[in-house]
């Protein structure tokens, strides 16, 4: 176990010498085999290419999802069985992220889905078009985010024909 | 492009298993660019998960696959447990991994049983389907159901593995395994099949890693990934067993793959007969789960599956992600298909597994004089076995 979190420690160093410390908002081992960055989102982009040069270049998904403070989205990295998520967070006002694709080109559909349940957007993807919702679906709907529940969604599809 | 895809015509058609549309741009009779649009079938299961209890979520996330149900109960109820801190005992650990093995055996030969259908080798498809009959009946008699065996539960599992029934999985594994290698000789050696699928959906093992494939898939282009033995769960860091790979990065390969995965999961499952620890096999939990943040991941038969969990005190979910292993695949999938013959379509979407099982409706573009037309999955499949006599 000691030599373990001595090999995290080092990547939390090692990303927080990249990015510099003020970007890196915190960090959590909750236990082995895991780890939690919260990075800003100016420096998503340098920090998701600093950890697929550490050697996690396994995306296993893409989470969003509506918090107290905005919305979040949490990319779920991978090298040999250690799980590293990093989390950036996002105003409603303005979701808008960088695309990470030219980094990782198997977050193309992730980020689709994302940008589809949960309205944000991510710059310089190459097709942000429908993938999961029927193409008569209202705009402004965005279906996992806390204001739109099940009845909200019922009035508006019903308010539309 | 937008406009070639809306056809007057399903998804939602009787003759089609599982609706799922893809778009093809077609240059003679080599693909040369393909466009997947999904969510024919999406419930809206994550919303709904919010909306219900814990307890009620297991039936939900039960029903996310007909055949990789347990796959995803486990992968939830260990989220679950892990946010209310509890252990599970080793016998429940060591059922739900029985179960888990089972699990895989049933996918792997109702896989094999459809490529050998795709590429019209319908003797191998109903020997398969045949043999596929005795992982069912243990499940079966395990769980009391043939799908859905329900037999995760937050805390343990549901139902006991009695010496009769250990002894019954034993005699039972013990075929199926004798079967698959003999299956396996078959497919290594059977003019057809390796006409079919040697050099046929290539996926190189830098585009494997790059597109972020998981499971069989990425296994058979020589990349070792595999949660079992990566981040062990259930009872897999006491288990020994290997990870295979082949390093064909084609259909063969995967073919090979998923046989020899059906030897291992014998030998998982005989080791765990004879290891079963002894004791209970549940723990009580309470109902509200603290605040926590859980990534919960599990090899489904079909590769990596990944769940995560935000909890906040209540006794319902304030987010619950669900990724499956297909979706993962398809980003690698079209990449196989570009620049393979109209021919090898089927094939090639019946290799990765894709939980859409068969492809349901297709569009074609001709580039050269931008002529569309649409097919279905059965007349491709027609087209296919057909194009290949001719050859």
């Amino acid at each position: 176990m000691n030599s373990l979190s001595k090999d995290y420690r080092d990547i939390i160093e090692k990303l927080k010498k990249e990015i510099g410390s003020e970007n890196l908002i915190g960090y959590e081992i909750p236990r082995p085999r895991r780890i939690w960055f919260s990075v800003r989102k100016e420096k998503l982009a340098d920090a998701i290419t600093h950890l697929v040069g550490e050697g996690f270049v396994h995306l296993s998904t893409i989470t969003g999802l509506e918090g107290e403070n905005g919305l979040e989205v949490i990319y779920h990295l991978n090298r040999k069985g250690l799980e590293a998520s990093l989390k950036v967070e996002v105003p409603v006002k303005q979701p808008v992220l960088p695309t990470i694709t030219p980094i990782i080109p198997g977050a193309i559909l992730y980020e689709r889905e994302v940008h589809e349940l949960l309205g944000v957007v991510f710059s310089g993807h190459p097709n942000l078009s429908l993938l999961i919702l029927p193409e008569d679906w209202p705009e402004g709907v965005y279906p996992l985010r806390k204001k739109w529940t099940h009845e909200e969604i019922k009035k508006k599809l019903l308010r539309r024909t | 492009m937008s406009s070639i895809i809306k056809i007057p015509f399903g998804p939602q058609h009787p003759a089609f298993k599982e609706p799922e549309n893809f778009m093809f741009k077609v240059d003679g009779e080599y693909v040369v660019d393909v466009t997947p649009r999904i969510g024919y079938a999406h419930r809206g299961i994550e919303k709904a998960l919010e909306a219900r209890t814990y307890i009620l979520d297991l039936y939900l996330i039960e029903r996310i696959c007909g055949i990789c149900s347990h796959a995803h109960t486990t992968c939830y109820t260990q989220a679950v447990e892990e946010a209310l801190k509890v252990d599970v005992p080793p016998r429940a650990k060591y059922i739900r991994t029985i179960v888990t093995e089972l699990e895989r055996i049933h996918n792997h030969y109702f896989w094999l049983g459809i490529v050998a259908h795709e590429i019209g080798f319908e003797t191998l498809f109903m020997y398969t389907w045949r043999d596929r009959e005795i992982v069912m009946d243990l499940l079966e008699l395990l769980s009391g159901n043939r799908v859905q065996y329900a037999m995760n539960m937050i805390g343990g599992v549901r139902r006991d593995i009695t010496p009769e029934i250990s002894s019954e999985i034993m005699k039972g594994v013990k075929v199926l395994g004798e079967r698959m290698k003999y299956y396996k000789k078959t497919c290594s050696n059977e003019r057809t099949i390796l006409t079919r699928s040697v050099n046929v959906g290539i996926l190189k093992t830098k585009d494997a890693i790059a597109l972020c494939a998981v499971g069989p898939t990425v296994r058979a282009s020589n990349v070792k990934r595999d949660v079992r033995a990566d981040d062990p769960y259930a009872a897999y860091d006491e288990i020994p067993f290997h990870v295979v790979t082949y390093d064909g990065c084609d259909v063969a390969s995967r073919i090979a793959t998923r046989c020899d995965e059906v030897v291992e999961s014998v030998e998982i499952i005989r080791y765990a007969l004879e290891h079963l620890p002894t004791g209970s096999i549940e723990v009580i939990v309470s109902r509200l789960v603290p605040p926590a943040e859980i990534v919960s991941r599990v090899e489904a038969p079909r590769g990596e599956n990944i769940h995560y969990l935000r909890s906040n005190g209540t006794d319902k979910p304030a987010r619950y992600k669900v990724r499956a292993p297909t979706l993962a695949n398809l980003t690698a999938l079209c990449k196989m298909l570009i620049g393979g013959y109209i021919a090898d379509i089927p094939v090639v979407i019946a290799g990765i597994d894709p939980c859409f099982c068969c492809m349901d409706r297709l569009t074609f573009v001709n580039i050269k004089n931008d002529k569309t037309w649409a097919w279905e999955g059965e007349k491709l499949r027609g087209y296919g076995i057909k194009w290949y006599k001719k050859q």
